[in-house]
């Protein structure tokens, strides 16, 4: 295993200026500052560099093969791989399971699927929706059921985002039909080139198979490939670990939109219109704000302090944002709204590019509805 | 309290904010906030005698000049609790006269014998404060002066420097108006009053600075607001249910909140700031933003709360409705939305330029 320093002991300037280094000195021949999540092919490059160098696991202790980052540091990296445009790699290992395998795996699970993770051999896939079972995720009805020391798993996951690209997968499946339903999901770990496992890609508005549809008919895992005890499921899946909620709710998407929405403005020629300026000023406040809101979060992180679930508060309004901040660009880029290819081939003045790039952040990670009923209740105090 | 505060600016905020009790009820009680209305001049000099002897008025005096050298942080919290309780006295109006005068402060105000408070503002609509002097003595108008009916002396602001005014002061005359809160506002007419001008170079940032605790004051009036009507979203039953089952006002309660925390988040950020050395353009946009910020807030929450509080919110019997009436009041001093952000386009050029 790779010997790394303790980053926490460095100083945040030059923890900042490692990164830099690291990234200019490393960064693939792949694109930059992506609106749409490339494919494994595109981004291996990347995750192997990443893994090579032992910078694929940032939060993970060192121990296991992460950085072991803190959430302040974590922040650092995280920015300076947003400020130079770092493709975003299939994380869903190394952010998602990984900290659940490492909560609730068992010595042998750990002991097979980290490395497999830090390697970039396992590339996993997070199975949760369902056509049913999305905002009300608990009514997950694709099933598994013992069967001679093997699970059987019959059903449909969907909105499986990068799910051709994966050759793992982790899914939520009904295991107890007669308690509630919260109470009767287990977590179980799926190989995609099991037999019985089909996937379908879905197209979406920007015409590109991000997520697909995947199968399960009569598909058998052994017995062991089950993350935590069975019908504990739900426990772990609602575990979004720790600052991942945090980051969620960062302002760079929005700040970054707002560069784009200036200089498709200043190509319409209305950068200077008093009109144009007085709803600029007023998202640019909100970016600003937002920030302020965004970093008070990450004080209470540094400062080791829990997370609330007002937390949501972040994600909320930084997701609707982004959006209004596209529909000013809808607005200001005129008729060029409706070309399917960027003007002058650059994709910062493609105005249809960040509409449709902002559409699933109010959906995915719990739609803004559910997010509302969660404050409503948890943090307002609200009646059922 | 006197001499050199704390370096913890939270200590120094609860100290001043438990010292506020004095003036603002714990228990949210409000009878006297809804007997003082359109009653002489809207506010009570007793109030006004007790800031001064709470040393509020010292809190922008730099230490060497006597003063607690207390930051905005301070200052905000402690106008954040003020406007929780509708507390009508020109309070942050004689913090930006000491502020102004440092040193210079008269002794009868520093003790509370006279109630001082600031006119700046040459016209409404706009933050001209140059005005009002010419030929070495004061000439023209104060307007929009807070406090003004019951005010003893004026720290008059104009571009010759500041002029402080006896209420008596041949050459001038107050007249004012009703608001909507049961307050007054001042105008101030100058017909040659001879005075001394202070120098001053620090005008635009105590207006910055008051900017800035203003927001604070409309964050805490609508803290209030909102929590009274998410107390009345609990109990209200209708249809067998407290109306705050309903996941239609669930979800506007959620947006109040929201705008709320990045109210409350950018005011104390940018406190922040000017406590630890902003730059001028800095200290224009941030100041600019919260002011927007905070009056849009209390435009929501007013127009949400009366609309959650259904017939009760348009009574005057109702506590909300004073929420309301001081926020229609006070969204607009200093700026309001629509000069706040001409404010922050005409910066734009700046950030271009830069």
């Amino acid at each position: 295993m790779i010997s790394l320093p303790d980053y926490n002991a460095m100083n945040d300037a030059d923890f900042r200026q490692t990164v830099r280094s690291f990234v200019e000195e490393n960064y693939p021949d792949i694109p930059r500052h992506a609106l749409s999540r490339l494919h494994w092919e595109e981004v291996k490059p990347w995750y192997l560099i990443l893994s090579e160098h032992g910078w694929i696991c940032p939060t993970w202790p060192r121990e296991n093969g992460g950085m072991g980052l803190n959430a302040g540091k974590h922040l650092i990296l995280i920015e300076e791989f947003e400020r130079y445009g770092c493709a975003r790699v299939n994380d869903i290992g190394p952010v998602m399971l990984g900290p659940l395998l490492l909560k609730y795996g068992t010595e042998a699970q750990k002991a097979y699927f980290l490395p497999n993770i830090l390697s970039g051999d396992h590339i996993w896939a997070q199975g949760y929706s369902e056509p049913g079972a999305g905002s009300d995720l608990a009514a997950v009805r694709c099933e598994a059921v013992l069967d001679g020391g093997e699970w059987v798993i019959n059903g449909q996951k969907t909105w499986t985002t990068l799910g051709m690209d994966a050759n793992w997968i982790f899914i939520l499946v009904r295991t107890d039909k007669t308690v509630k339903k919260q109470a009767g999901i287990s977590f179980l770990l799926v190989p995609m080139d099991a037999p019985g496992v089909t996937i379908r890609n879905i197209l979406n508005l920007e015409l590109e198979a991000e997520f697909c549809e995947v199968f399960f008919d009569d598909v058998r895992v052994p017995a062991d490939h089950i993350l935590g005890e069975v019908n504990q499921g739900w426990t772990a899946a609602k575990a979004l670990l720790g600052h991942e909620r945090v980051f969620i709710g960062a302002p760079r998407l929005s700040a970054s939109a707002m560069s784009r929405l200036k200089r498709i403005a200043r190509r319409a020629g209305v950068w200077e219109d008093p009109v144009f300026r007085d709803r600029y000023v007023a998202l640019q406040c909100d970016v600003m704000d937002l920030t302020d809101l965004f970093e008070t979060y990450v004080d209470k992180l540094r400062g080791g302090e829990d997370i609330g679930a007002d937390v949501a508060m972040l994600k909320i309004f930084q997701s609707e944002l982004y959006q209004r901040i596209s529909d000013l660009m809808m607005e200001v880029a005129e008729e060029e709204s409706g070309l399917r290819l960027p003007p002058e081939a650059d994709r910062q003045l493609h105005a249809a590019a960040t509409y449709l790039s902002a559409r699933p952040t109010t959906i995915f990670g719990g739609s803004t509805e559910v997010m509302r009923n969660v404050l409503a209740k948890a943090v307002l105090d609200l009646p059922s | 309290m006197s001499g050199a505060m704390n370096e913890d600016w939270q200590e120094n905020a609860r100290m001043i904010v438990d010292s506020a009790r004095a003036v603002v009820p714990a228990d949210g009680n409000l009878d006297r906030i809804r007997k003082a209305r359109f009653h002489g001049s809207g506010f009570d000099r007793d109030v006004m005698r007790q800031a001064a002897e709470l040393g509020w008025l010292l809190m922008r005096v730099k230490e060497d000049s006597g003063g607690l050298g207390l930051g905005m942080r301070e200052t905000c919290a402690l106008m954040e609790l003020l406007g929780g309780g509708l507390v009508p006295e020109p309070v942050l109006s004689s913090i930006m006269a000491a502020s102004l005068l440092q040193e210079a402060l008269p002794e009868a105000a520093l003790a509370g014998e006279a109630v001082i408070v600031t006119a700046w503002q040459d016209r409404t609509g706009a933050q001209d404060w140059r005005g009002g002097s010419a030929g070495g003595r004061l000439l023209g108008q104060k307007l929009n002066v807070p406090g003004a009916a019951g005010a003893d002396l004026f720290a008059v602001i104009t571009g010759d420097g500041i002029a402080v005014v006896p209420r008596d002061a041949n050459g001038l005359t107050v007249a004012g108006e009703e608001t909507l809160d049961g307050g007054r506002t001042g105008l101030l007419t100058f017909n040659g009053v001879e005075v001394d001008f202070l120098p001053c170079d620090r005008v635009e940032r105590v207006l910055q600075d008051a900017r800035l605790a203003h927001s604070a004051y409309l964050l805490g009036l609508s803290e209030r607001a909102l929590a009274i009507t998410l107390d009345y979203l609990r109990v209200r039953k209708q249809f067998d249910r407290p109306i705050g089952s309903f996941q239609s006002l669930q979800h506007r309660a959620t947006e109040m909140k929201i705008r709320l925390e990045l109210a409350r988040a950018a005011i104390y950020a940018t406190a922040r700031r000017f406590d630890t050395g902003a730059d001028d353009r800095t200290c224009s946009r941030d100041a600019a933003r919260c002011k927007l910020r905070a009056a849009d807030l209390a435009m929501l929450v007013a127009r949400e709360a009366v609309q959650m509080h259904g017939a009760m919110g348009i009574t005057d019997e109702a506590d909300i409705g004073l929420y309301v009436r001081k926020a229609m009041t006070e969204a607009n001093l200093f700026g309001g939305p629509r000069q706040q952000r001409a404010t922050l386009a005409a910066l734009l050029d700046q950030e271009d330029a830069a």
